[in-house]
């Protein structure tokens, strides 16, 4: 009896952990077939890819504890890389009366802006009418698309992509943050950082954060504990949207063009990478640590699949299975936990 | 007495939308059913709601233009196509100055979308389809499309159409380019490019250049021409001048492609490629990637900001050639910067001034190539707007 036990403990921890062995098992094995895949300049590589993506899934995982999800996420990113790109520019080409761009700070707070009024919009919907996220995401994810294009189509720019970059905003966001071993790592890898902790704090430190999870796990249970579930819903949206807003910000001086195209279907890696880590779409489950690790083993992945030359089709189905087990692992946890 | 007020104002409220509803459909007969209908030439309808649905150019403007009868139905594959925006603004320029009332509706990447459209449009009674085809996969869109029709003109644009298909009708053309030409084009401005420049391009003096091409998209016949001829027509003209062909720059790689995964052509797709890449290859290892060869510009500006980020192409430092087909301003400005060697010119305006002219041809019952340039005129179905090389000289 004792040694059943014992092999059903080995088992749970193997299975509880199933990402980091993944993880652990895909680096090796790259390695091995590539050995530059843990040099430096790949690590770097792999680190700011990572740092990259990070702001937007944080932002979704906010949404996804709350048993819902945010399909606008990519198109807000989309919108505010292109308000950016077209304000610290040096062709002004949107604003054609504009003669010298605008203060970084001034259009961080901008952006900053336009994702919380998209994301209000997503929380009031989804508080006030009881609409389902998916469907009202997917409102905003269209509304805010039709404004992008509007918005290319202003003053000479014709849908033009944006470019001509000030310079001071590629530095603010490519710049050198320090090197190491000659390989120099980008500025938004210290700005996903902060992020990242400030998130942390939000969500475990704060009564908003237990809020939040509380909602997440049983709205009606919340309610009637005095949570005021309509202004958690709209705050966990609108922080979402704040998050698109700088992942718009940074992609636009980290792409260095910005256009209609720009954030397409970004909402799509976001959630797969906060599923694989364990943010629930049971509800009221997540860390801010097992986003991280999804979205950088999504990285690792993807990079490593690179690495080895596999065939893109094949990248689709290897994909679509880590983001299937992921979801069957975390199920399994949950069930077990009932 | 609280729920009697809120009786109250429920039915204050739908009363009030009712009227709303009924206002609204009364003056717009011509918006009906294209929730992506985005221009409609009149410009005065807002303010009139009576004006009569089916309006004739407003041509206050352009005084003493002889009025066409009918209106144009235009079809964008997608208004987020850089390229096609600017045939875009073009078109929309052209048929204003002509005269001409239009509706423009975008497709939005899907076929089900733009074939639908194309029953609204007829619905309406536009008198000439311009259409910029979704699915170039087969001929069965094209051909429903012109069945569909039933003798209401068909103009095809941009996205190519068999001659099979554009024949079927005697009423139906295809303005676009010579597919297959852009990528030819593209691979004889590489290939000179090098053999004037080889020696300070060959940076390991390995006496071979490696280079990284990047596809658009799976599945598209000119991504696949130009990704074909890019490389092809680059190496025939190194190997005459007595050169080594060019190599990929990972020789594990068979398709000798990096494609972006989205199928979108994007500049995202491609910055994340290079920076990958240069974390395997780079100048200190030796095997550094010495040429970039993208099927469109914005994946070419997208390598150079990966390229920008660690180092390169910048003034006073290593130039790492990169290629591009389109000539955006984005592109036009990096060439002009020194950042970007040379893209292909895709004649936005001479295309969408060729589409112009055959459709007032329609409306005016004329020839359908009538007063358009006769050298680039392809049998009585198909008109060919010539690619030029850009390099900025």
């Amino acid at each position: 009896m004792a040694e059943k036990d014992k092999l059903k403990k080995v088992g749970d921890i193997l299975l509880n952990n199933a990402m980091y062995i993944i993880i652990a098992i895909a680096v090796v094995y790259i390695t091995i077939m590539r050995p530059t895949f843990l040099g430096i300049p790949s690590i770097v590589n792999i680190i700011s890819l990572t740092a990259a993506k990070l702001p937007i899934a944080l932002g979704i995982g906010g949404c996804i504890v709350l048993t819902g999800t945010d399909i606008s996420a990519g198109r807000v990113v989309g919108l505010t890389a292109c308000i950016s790109a077209s304000l610290l520019t040096t062709v002004f080409k949107v604003f054609p009366n504009m003669t010298s761009a605008v203060p970084l700070p001034l259009v961080l707070l901008l952006v900053l802006a336009v994702g919380a009024l998209v994301g209000f919009v997503n929380g009031f919907s989804v508080a006030k009418f009881k609409l389902h996220p998916f469907i009202v995401t997917l409102s905003t994810q269209l509304i805010v698309y039709g404004v992008i294009l509007m918005y290319l189509m202003r003053g000479v720019n014709n849908g033009q992509t944006l470019s001509g970059l000030a310079d001071n905003y590629r530095t603010f966001v490519t710049g050198t943050l320090f090197s190491i071993g000659g390989v120099a790592v980008p500025k938004y890898v210290l700005y996903s950082l902060i992020l990242t902790v400030v998130m942390w704090i939000i969500w475990n430190k704060t009564t908003f954060g237990k809020n939040m999870f509380a909602v997440g796990s049983n709205e009606e249970a919340a309610n009637v504990s005095g949570v005021n579930v309509t202004r958690t819903i709209i705050m966990v949206f609108m922080l979402a949207g704040m998050m698109y807003g700088i992942t718009g910000f940074l992609d636009g001086a980290r792409i260095a063009s910005a256009n209609a195209n720009t954030g397409l279907n970004y909402e799509c890696d976001a959630i797969a990478a906060c599923v694989i880590g364990g943010v629930s779409f049971v509800g009221g489950i997540g860390r801010i640590s097992g986003i991280v690790v999804g979205v950088l083993l999504l990285q690792i992945i993807f990079t490593g699949l690179n690495f080895l030359a596999v065939d893109a089709n094949m990248l689709y189905i290897i994909k679509g299975l880590i983001i299937l087990i992921a979801c069957a692992i975390d199920m399994r946890k949950y069930l077990v936990r009932k | 007495m609280g729920k009697l007020q809120k009786k109250i104002l429920c039915i204050l409220l739908s009363v009030t939308m009712l009227v709303a509803l009924t206002a609204c459909g009364g003056g717009n007969d011509n918006a009906a059913g294209g929730s992506t209908v985005s221009n409609d030439n009149n410009a005065a309808a807002p303010a009139e709601p009576a004006a009569p649905a089916e309006t004739t150019a407003a041509n206050d403007d352009s005084g003493d233009a002889v009025a066409l009868e009918g209106s144009v139905a235009v079809f964008y594959y997608t208004y987020g196509d850089t390229y096609i925006s600017s045939v875009r603004a073009a078109l929309d320029s052209a048929l204003d100055a002509a005269g001409v009332s239009y509706q423009d509706y975008d497709s939005n990447n899907s076929q089900t979308t733009q074939s639908e459209q194309v029953t609204t449009a007829l619905a309406q009674g536009a008198t000439v389809l311009v259409v910029n085809l979704v699915d170039t996969g087969s001929d069965d869109a094209a051909k429903n499309i012109i069945s569909q029709a039933n003798g209401v003109p068909v103009i095809f644009f941009n996205r190519s159409v068999s001659e099979e298909a554009v024949t079927s009708s005697d009423k139906c053309v295809f303005v676009g380019t010579d597919y297959e030409m852009a990528g030819h084009m593209q691979g004889e401005m590489i290939g000179n490019y090098l053999v004037e420049n080889y020696d300070t391009l060959d940076l390991n003096g390995d006496g071979t250049i490696s280079y990284v091409m990047f596809k658009g998209q799976e599945g598209n016949a000119e991504a696949d021409a130009r990704t074909q001829y890019g490389q092809e027509d680059a190496d025939a003209i190194l190997e005459a001048a007595g050169k080594p062909a060019l190599s990929f720059y990972d020789s594990a790689n068979s398709n000798k492609y990096l494609v972006d995964q989205a199928g979108a052509w994007s500049s995202a797709a491609a910055t994340e490629y290079m920076q990958t890449l240069m974390s395997q290859y780079s100048e200190a290892n030796g095997n550094m990637v010495e040429l970039v060869i993208a099927n469109n510009d914005e994946m070419a500006i997208g390598a150079i900001t990966a390229l920008q980020n660690a180092g390169y192409n910048k003034e006073g430092a290593t130039v790492i050639p990169v290629f591009g087909v389109d000539a955006t301003d984005a592109a036009k400005d990096a060439i002009s910067a020194g950042s970007m060697i040379g893209t292909i010119k895709q004649d936005a305006d001479g295309m969408a001034n060729t589409i112009a002219t055959i459709a007032q041809n329609y409306m005016g019952g004329k020839e359908a190539f009538d007063g358009v340039e006769a050298e680039n005129v392809v049998g009585t179905w198909r008109v060919n707007i010539p690619y030029a090389t850009y390099t900025g000289q």
